[in-house]
């Protein structure tokens, strides 16, 4: 569901990825190690820039409020505000990386700030005793989650999070004489309910649209990585056994005929157009259901998304300060003034997404469902972001996802079996891991 | 003409039938979701083509949300520009590689097809750094420069300018024709079908551009409209009336310009394939 833009790639732009990479650690090698940047702690001053990942359409008016307010109470500074568009945001990444125009301040999920951390771009706010200091203002779980394996620290200032239940079709339910009070809450009862559904609907009214994402083997548990973050586990028994489930759903037509080449909009598509019972969705769209399904609107349920290990997925976003800032100081103050408490507050209130800050999550906005579905879906999702964890694996590029959809698919079509068909994919994710 | 069964007639017309509903289709579903109010479901099934409630308010939206005006306009320039620059240069590259003697001619040919064996993602960054040391990133100008002389478009003008009989330039140079009026004269006014698939293809390759403008621009004034529309994706959720309105008016203009150069365009594709 697009909770995030980012997770969302089109079929050219995968195969740039990886030359763009190569590209970026060439040239990032070349430019010499700790090359610029002033110090942290000096005086807040000077202009900066500071990049943003496709919000200014809407929420133009917040963050030039924002700035305003920033660069009052520090006469002398000024900031530059950009923002790039949704697609290829990875790519302009590498290439301002390549070319040393990195902005100062710079919007990053932990996958992002990866590459840019390792090339030495990123300020490691760890170990940094001025922006250390900082770490006890977010959450435990939002600190780690930018904290980046191998490279001993966070990378980015914690920024929003994002999580979103499972929304179900209740007349599709009702139709295949299932409960529609009772959706599933464990992956057992999932996949049972799914049989169900594809039989008494003769297989036209699937259950799931997409094939498993890493996500979902971090939700069913598999183990993903090894504890350093060098080697990818998940072809362990439980994998098997997730992949497993899944061919048989998509034998039976619980799993949708084209899940193959679903992407998160295609999905989201099918379930609003009533041949898929259940999809990962956000708050927003609820409005979508409201404006472009009004029938799914009046029937819609909304659940836990269902998980062994009791954690939740979330999203993680933050604010990265370029390690080469002609004003550093100045930057650290502008990532730390929009992440406080009171300004990522009221972004979550403009949209739904959460805060990090530590305790923020305990106001009543978050916590006192307001009798709208909007404010329902709310709390829902802001309990569960208490222990949720990021499952994707920073270190796994496009590429490497790619690869795992590839042999997911194959192995769904009967070409491989679902055990050889992990081995390949870790087999190949590895590979591609010691490369770069 | 010989005559056509009534049966492989109809067979006929359906199958260009079908071809046509495969090609237009989207495109018009694209228009119908655009015109939809917000009432409208915009999913039913089975799909339904007629806007029950028309409506332009989507299309004045795709204007509240991003300056599509301005945008338009850099697009606009940027296409124009890499037109011209398409036109004048690979003519005279073409008329060059097909027509004058001289030492390499060959070789340079070679050149011209290997550089189109060259993915753009491969030397992105080195061209954006070449843009950043020429002072040019974040201007239109690096945005044109790049792609001023295609290299296929040299090919295409090659092949043309060989297509046309020899015989001719020689009773020109018989009169005491230099080669720039040879070049002016004869050679030119001979391939405008060619010339106006080049226009063509240089200024829908400028008009459809995305990576390479995200790449080398930075502030969101100078973007063109295919970096601009991709605004209309929202980050926390989509609104598929006014994402299909913005795809509307981004390829409003390239059916106008077509429309204009058909004529040439058909003539143009034919040209130099069959020799005479």
């Amino acid at each position: 569901m697009p909770t995030f833009r980012g997770t969302r790639v089109s079929r050219p732009a995968r195969t740039a990825v990886p030359l763009l990479a190569g590209a970026l650690l060439l040239s990032a090698c070349g430019g010499g190690a700790e090359g610029g940047g002033s110090a942290a702690d000096g005086k807040v001053n000077g202009h900066i820039t500071f990049q943003t990942w496709n919000l200014r359409a809407q929420y133009k008016d917040y963050f030039n409020g924002l700035i305003d307010e920033f660069e009052k109470k520090h006469p002398g500074t000024k900031v530059k505000w950009i923002d790039q568009p949704a697609e290829n945001y990875p790519e302009k990444l590498s290439a301002d990386a390549g070319g040393g125009t990195l902005p100062d301040v710079v919007n990053v999920s932990p996958d992002l700030s990866y590459p840019l951390a390792k090339a030495g771009l990123l300020m490691n706010l760890d170990k940094e005793p001025v922006t250390a200091k900082a770490k006890k203002v977010y959450t435990p779980e939002a600190w780690a989650g930018n904290q980046l394996p191998g490279l001993d620290g966070a990378y980015a200032f914690p920024w929003y999070l994002n999580t979103g239940p499972l929304f179900y079709n209740k007349a599709l339910f009702k139709k295949a004489g299932l409960d529609p009070e009772k959706p599933p809450t464990t992956y057992d009862e999932l996949f049972a309910d799914a049989e169900k559904m594809a039989k008494s609907s003769g297989g036209k009214v699937a259950t799931l649209a997409g094939v498993p994402a890493i996500e979902d083997f971090g939700r069913y548990g598999v183990k993903l990585m090894n504890a350093d973050a060098t080697k990818f586990t998940y072809n362990e028994p439980r994998g098997v056994e997730l992949l497993t489930e899944y061919r048989k759903l998509f034998k039976s037509g619980g799993l949708d005929s084209q899940a193959l080449s679903a992407t998160p909009e295609s999905a989201g598509r099918k379930f609003l157009q009533g041949r898929v019972a259940m999809n990962p969705g956000s708050a927003p769209d609820l409005v979508d259901f409201k404006e472009n399904a009004p029938d799914l609107y009046k029937n819609l349920g909304i659940t836990d998304a269902p998980t062994n290990t009791g954690k939740p997925n979330m999203y993680v976003m933050g604010l990265g300060v370029n390690d080469r800032s002609e004003h550093k100081a100045t930057a650290i103050a502008f990532a730390r003034f929009v992440t406080n408490q009171r300004n990522q507050e009221s972004f979550a209130h403009e949209v739904a997404v959460f805060p990090s800050t530590r305790g923020s999550l305990e106001k009543p906005y978050w916590t006192k469902d307001d009798g709208t579905d909007e404010g329902r879906v709310r709390v829902a999702a802001a309990k569960m972001l208490d222990g949720a964890v990021n499952y994707t694996p920073v270190v796994m590029t496009e590429e490497m996802k790619t690869v795992l959809q590839n042999e997911v698919a194959k192995a769904l079509q009967g070409d491989k079996s679902p055990k050889q068909a992990l081995d390949d994919a870790v087999a190949q994710s590895n590979r591609l891991l010691q490369q770069g | 003409m010989t005559r056509v069964g009534r049966t492989e007639r109809v067979v006929r017309y359906v199958l260009m039938l079908a071809v046509l509903a495969i090609t237009v289709g989207p495109f018009l579903w694209q228009l119908s979701t655009s015109l939809k109010g917000p009432d409208e479901n915009i999913y039913p099934s089975p799909p339904s083509f007629v806007p029950h409630d028309p409506t332009l308010a989507n299309y004045a939206e795709v204007a509240r949300i991003i300056p599509v005006w301005d945008y338009a306009l850099n697009s606009l320039k940027v296409a124009a520009a890499n037109v011209l620059t398409n036109c004048v240069g690979a003519s005279l590259a073409g008329y060059a590689l097909a027509r004058l003697r001289f030492r390499g001619r060959t070789a340079a040919g070679l050149v011209f097809v290997a550089a189109l064996l060259v993915p753009l993602e491969s030397i992105i960054i080195a061209q954006f750094t070449t843009m950043r040391d020429l002072g040019l990133n974040n201007t239109l100008v690096a945005v044109v420069l790049p792609g001023s002389v295609g290299a296929l478009n040299v090919l295409l003008m090659r092949n043309a300018f060989r297509a046309i009989p020899y015989e001719i330039e020689e009773a020109a140079v018989v009169d005491g024709a230099n080669v720039w009026q040879r070049f002016w004269r004869i050679a030119l006014p001979s391939v405008k079908g060619t010339l106006a698939v080049v226009a063509i293809f240089a200024f829908m390759g400028a008009w459809d551009d995305f990576l390479w403008p995200l790449i080398v621009l930075s502030d969101p004034d100078h973007f063109t409209l295919t970096v601009g529309l991709n605004f209309l994706h929202g980050t926390f959720a989509d609104k598929p009336r006014v994402v299909a309105a913005g795809t509307i008016i981004a390829v409003a203009p390239l059916i106008v310009m077509f429309a204009c150069l058909q004529r040439y365009f058909f003539r143009g594709v034919g040209e130099g394939a069959v020799k005479g």
